[in-house]
């Protein structure tokens, strides 16, 4: 089936000749053109889109999403009240009480580090080294405190699986800085809870979809799906190519002025280029090993070592899914808080350090904005089990998350929740401003980035969002 | 402040609020009647205020700013703390005007409102603020007014106006003409100085017409009959011939399971929560391939996919038909109100934009902005599947059931539906759950009733709602069918929003072409079978796809159709395409899912397990639907990661050594006539010369191992764009 642009073939044939200059000289419609589709026609959002709509401070993000989602009183909101008021219940209707349930203070100790004093727990030896770098931002909140939809919104705006990613959308509005590589990459090990509807390309064309790694292993022919011939070397394939390039040359001047054929042929040229250059970007085996080990043997280790070195190769949008192999959300502690935080933070803590040093070492987190969070908060109060030590249920009104980099104000505490961690009352941050901010990070006017689908124009930040300006540098 | 789930749909709607200002233009400027003023108000005033202004100054403001609040005419005028708002009249000793001027106060504080807004109100309140919002509750509490929709007025619009037979058909003495259809092609042609390309050849058309209508190649044998049979009715013959093959309805049944986003398990499955999974929902998909090789007319196949329970009860075979609404998405959090909400709206959505091409949905949360569907009549429908239940309706007597006669197994259970409590819903006041104004009975939208309110209310109104949408007056039913189908077939539609007929989608290219195409169609007995042959024996469909530069020049798009569409084939025709020319496929039809990236399964392509969680990563690849919902038609990406499966997938490995076994094996090691063999399987056509050299040099070079290379060759052909293009 041909495309429903309206746009003349010859000019398709045109911008997919400037694409082949590379993708991130030409943005959207470019991007768009070089997949042959023409897809900027095809939405018929018929408005002027220049991209970046302003200067940008970051040209990629690397998102390490803790699954289940990280206690904010444990790690970056420190409560001393938690402990004061322990055991009282909480008032208001909010959140149902577990039976014995009531304030549970942190055991850990919470310090002020660097120049600027950033506090965060004693679960961060590492990160606390990075603390002038650090953007903390206590006062986020969302819509539920349900996983899907808290994980949905997180990552597309929605609460249902029916809407474009972040990534999707980075994707959708920058294009690729390397034209050989996907410009939106997943890295987990199996799936995260809801899976693949979390970095969907939705009605977005369909090279925007976040193209998932499985980091259960790290060799190369397992992360990426068919990345080399099972028998051919590299000469033997390029034979292989030539001849089908000659013969779709030939087919292609029986069949003049048709540019649909032309895209074909110049994808497979791409395909062939990315066998190398994916072998490469996805090759951790190639760091030495006291960088491999800076960031730690784990999986979630390794895979940010193979963020940082999707960053440097140009992917745009890079999402590490903190999941382990048997456990879909594992921050999600609803027993053993305490214990299971210990153990997963020393994992992140380490990897998330490494990360942030190593991109500041090579001079890529100028440029590179790094998240860490998770889909919402913990309670403040204790959710009892019986037959293990408590843990803390979902909390979705006030919680914290980190970013880093990429223009934002390093050694800032932002915003604060009440006395006790319930709410988010100063400097509120919802889902929806963070992803304005984002936008606006990447040089992108949130508003302004929309895409026509089923009559209407679609956005990430649907009506909402604000930049948050104070956090900008 | 609160963020509230604020549905999705008005929050959208205000979104396009400033769009509205816009389009809804300087009609109004003058000497407003009282009306007009009122639509003032409603079009350019009352948007703002509910976007920009009602956060703080509403009954719904946590807090109420500076104690003003602006959801009444009363209080606006009252104003707060600092004096009144507004003053009927009085420009500059309006408060309103001096904040949002960004005077005094700055409001809205977190931007300043457009000139063009504000010129808004300061001619709103010129005009002496016209305001209908009278009660002391305030907006938020209110049911919204409805402006009004002059429906006479509204079913002006072509696609509310009944379909016409049309008396263009007859261009004297062009032998063009074969079909009515060539006759409007013809006109439109004519009038914009442009010829139809020459017929495609032969070869060309039975391998065009054999892809379209069983998404099969032609096999060398039935070529080879086509070639040799010079009677006049030779083309016909081989429509007849495909018309009857039981792989037509394979081909077509995928069309229809798009517009029904047919899936086999849920988006949101936690863990190995197994009742999610619907091992059965195939049972559904054969149905449809089975309703469309026997023809079964359309406005039956609809009525029996709404309401088979109601109008079959004691036909068990037809219950599956249900599928239809049972396989639907079931969102998370079922007991929730709000999700149920969401739910409906599926419903309604793949009803409306699915098979009447109407975006019903944008009014769950506001009257639609462009069409003229009032929130009434969303809730009118949504109420239909209020009052319709999901039920797991056991397969047979022998399994296992619950109290209220459901199989507790999936695997005992088709998912279909059946009749709940009737319910008339409230309206959801901007979407809200919580904030319900007037009951909205249930009924069909009012720009399909012309005479009188066409009332839902017989049991859940289901089976009301079936007879509505297949009512031969209904005015968009056959066209929105019709057009999907001639986009099938010709790759782009004669209505290019195939699931949107409203004011936002595009005009028909061809409007009395559709008109007459939908009428004679519902007069044939709503046969798509007839559909299918009034299309592909048309000239315009046998025209050749070469593309000539003058014409390009005039008609870029081909939007006249002076040629035939090249066409890049679908995931599933060329998954079938290379099990074909391999000789792997199985023709068994129906039965449960498989992988089709498996090389262990040979069966087509339709059969893929289709999952909403997880969609099989090369049906992804390769632009398949999301089946989370309704999708209008199939967006066509070219990506290198496709191109990575065509190169290195185990898949293509396999089928290249299959088929380089098979020219083995049924030719000979003759090199030459392998190859020969090789175009005539692959591409229905003798190789050329140049193509024959090129491979053999190919074959000579490298290592000994002759079998490898011819592998290596097989792929080549098997990745060519030859094999996915259809001329």
């Amino acid at each position: 089936m041909t495309s429903g642009s309206t746009m003349p073939v010859m000019s398709r044939r045109r911008m997919l000749h400037q694409a082949g200059a590379g993708f991130g000289a030409i943005g959207l419609a470019g991007a768009l053109n070089s997949a042959g589709l023409a897809s900027v026609g095809k939405s018929d959002s018929g408005q002027p889109q220049s991209i970046p709509h302003f200067p940008p401070r970051a040209k990629r993000v690397i998102f390490l999403f803790m699954n289940g989602a990280p206690s904010h009183v444990d790690t970056f909101d420190p409560k001393p009240a938690l402990a004061k008021h322990e055991g009282e219940q909480p008032t208001g209707d909010l959140y149902r009480k577990n039976s014995g349930s009531g304030f549970m203070p942190s055991p850990f100790k919470f310090r002020a580090h660097g120049e600027s004093g950033v506090v965060m727990s004693e679960l961060f030896p590492h990160l606390s080294r990075c603390a002038d770098d650090l953007c903390v931002m206590r006062s986020m909140h969302t819509y539920v405190p349900n996983h899907e939809p808290g994980l949905l919104v997180m990552n597309s705006g929605n609460q249902q699986p029916i809407r474009p990613s972040l990534g999707s959308w980075m994707s959708y509005g920058l294009g690729s800085e390397n034209q050989s590589l996907p410009s939106f990459v997943v890295l987990c090990p199996g799936l995260p809870v809801v899976g693949p509807q979390l970095w969907s390309n939705a009605f977005l064309p369909g090279e925007h979809q976040g193209t998932s790694v499985d980091t259960n292993s790290l060799e190369v022919e397992d992360l990426i799906a068919n990345i080399r011939h099972p028998q051919l070397n590299r000469l033997e394939q390029r034979k292989q190519l030539d001849l089908l390039n000659a013969f779709n040359r030939l087919h292609a001047e029986r069949r003049q002025n048709e540019g649909a054929l032309e895209n074909q042929i110049q994808a497979m040229e791409l395909a062939f280029q990315m066998q190398r250059e994916a072998s490469v970007a996805f090759d951790v085996q190639r760091e030495p090993k006291h960088v491999r080990e800076m960031y730690g043997e784990t999986t979630f280790g390794q895979s940010c070592l193979l963020a940082r070195r999707l960053a440097e190769h140009g992917v745009r949008c890079i999402q590490v899914y903190y999941v382990s192999k048997n456990q879909k959300q594992p921050w999600d502690t609803h027993k053993e808080n305490n214990k299971r935080h210990r153990e997963l933070c020393a994992d992140s803590d380490r990897a998330s350090a490494a990360l942030l040093t190593d991109l500041k070492q090579r001079g890529l987190l100028d440029d590179t904005l790094v998240i860490w969070g998770g889909e919402f908060g913990r309670t403040p109060y204790a959710q009892n089990d019986k037959k293990s030590d408590p843990g803390r249920d979902h909390h979705h009104t006030g919680f914290s998350m980190f970013l880093a980099g990429g223009g934002v104000k390093g050694g800032l505490m932002y915003g604060e929740t009440d006395e006790f961690g319930m709410h988010a009352v100063h400097n509120r941050v919802h889902v929806h401003d963070l992803h304005a901010t984002v936008m606006h990070l990447l040089g992108i006017d949130h508003e302004r980035l929309t895409y026509r689908y089923s009559g209407r124009d679609f956005r990430l930040t649907d009506v909402y969002g604000k930049v948050v300006h104070d956090i900008i540098a | 402040m609160s963020m509230n789930q604020t549905p999705l749909l008005w929050r959208l709607l205000i979104a396009s609020s400033a769009l509205l200002v816009t389009l809804s233009g300087d009609c109004l400027a003058e000497a407003p009647t009282s009306k007009k003023s009122i639509e003032f108000f409603e079009s350019r005033i009352r948007p703002i205020l509910v976007e920009r202004c009602y956060e703080c100054h509403s009954s719904k403001s946590e807090e109420i700013q500076g104690g003003l609040r602006l959801d009444t005419r009363e209080l606006t005028q009252k104003g707060g703390e600092s004096g009144p708002a507004v003053v009927p009249g009085g420009v500059e000793k309006s408060l309103l005007i001096e904040a949002i001027r960004y005077e005094s106060f700055e409001m809205p504080p977190d931007s300043k409102l457009s000139e063009r807004v504000i010129a808004d109100f300061e001619k709103w309140i010129k005009m002496g603020a016209p305001d209908p919002r009278d009660t002391t509750a305030g907006d938020a509490t209110e049911t919204e007014t409805q402006p009004g929709i002059d429906f006479v007025k509204a079913r002006q619009f072509w696609s509310f106006q009944p379909p016409q037979l049309s008396r263009t058909a007859a261009i004297g003495g062009s032998e063009w003409v074969s079909q009515p259809i060539d006759a409007f092609v013809l006109t439109r042609l004519n009038e914009n100085h442009l010829k139809p390309n020459a017929a495609a050849d032969k070869r060309t058309l039975i391998r065009r017409v054999t892809f379209d209508l069983t998404g099969l190649p032609p096999t060398p044998s039935e070529i080879d009959s086509f070639l040799n049979d010079s009677s006049d009715s030779a083309y016909e013959r081989v429509v007849e011939r495909l018309l009857n093959s039981p792989h037509y309805g394979e081909r077509w049944g995928r069309m229809w399971l798009d517009v029904a986003r047919y899936a086999e398990d849920q988006a949101h499955i936690v863990g190995n929560n197994s009742s999610l999974f619907y091992p059965n929902a195939y049972l559904y998909r054969d149905w449809v391939i089975d309703a469309l090789n026997n023809d079964m007319p359309y406005d039956r196949f609809v009525l029996l996919q709404l309401a088979a329970d109601l109008v079959e009860p004691n036909d068990d075979s037809q219950q599956v038909a249900l599928g239809f609404l049972g396989l639907g998405p079931k969102y998370y959090r079922r007991s929730a109100p709000e999700v149920m909400a969401d739910e409906w709206e599926d419903r309604v959505d793949t009803v409306a934009r699915g098979l009447l091409g109407l975006t019903v949905a944008c009014a769950r949360c506001h009257d639609h902005k462009y069409d003229p569907i009032p929130t009434e009549d969303y809730y009118g429908l949504a109420g239909v599947f209020a009052g319709t239940e999901m039920f797991n309706r056991p397969i047979d007597s022998d399994r296992e059931t619950d109290k209220g006669g459901q199989a507790k197994k999936p695997a005992d259970a088709i998912h279909v539906v059946r009749e709940g409590k009737p319910t008339d819903l409230k309206v959801f006041i901007r979407g809200d759950i919580t904030r319900q104004g007037e009951v909205a009975t249930r009924h069909f939208p009012q720009i399909l009733s012309p005479d009188q309110q066409r009332l839902l209310n017989n049991g859940s109104g289901r089976l009301d709602l079936a007879r509505a949408i297949i009512d031969p007056g209904n005015p968009l039913t056959a066209r929105v069918i019709v057009n999907r189908v001639w986009a099938q077939n010709f790759g782009k539609p004669l209505v290019g929003t195939p699931s949107n007929f409203g004011n936002l989608g595009q005009p028909p290219t061809h409007p009395e072409l559709l008109d007459d195409l939908a009428v004679r169609f519902m007069q044939s007995g709503w046969s798509l079978k007839w559909l299918q042959r009034e299309i592909v024996l048309s000239s315009t469909y046998r025209q050749s796809s070469s593309i000539e530069q003058e014409k390009q020049a005039i008609d870029p798009d081909n939007q006249l159709l002076w040629r035939m569409n090249r066409r890049r084939l679908d995931v599933e025709r060329w998954r079938d395409a290379v099990l074909a020319v391999t000789g792997c496929l199985s023709p068994e039809i129906g039965g449960p899912s498989i992988d089709p990236e498996s090389i262990s399964e040979t069966r087509r392509t339709i059969y893929s397990r289709i999952s909403r969680l997880d969609l099989n990563p090369m049906l992804a690849l390769f632009d398949f639907p999301d089946p989370n919902a309704h999708s209008a038609r199939r967006s066509e990406t070219t990506t290198p990661l496709q191109k990575l499966f065509v190169l290195n997938s185990p898949f293509m490995v396999h089928y290249a050594g299959v088929f380089s076994h098979k020219l083995l094996n049924d030719v000979g090691s003759d090199a030459e006539a392998r190859l020969r063999y090789a175009y005539q399987l692959l591409y229905g056509r003798e190789a050329t010369d140049r193509e024959i050299d090129l491979s053999l040099v190919f074959l000579r070079e490298g290592q000994n191992d002759s079998q490898s290379k011819w592998q290596q060759l097989a792929q080549v052909l098997l990745a060519s764009n030859e094999m996915l293009f259809i001329d």
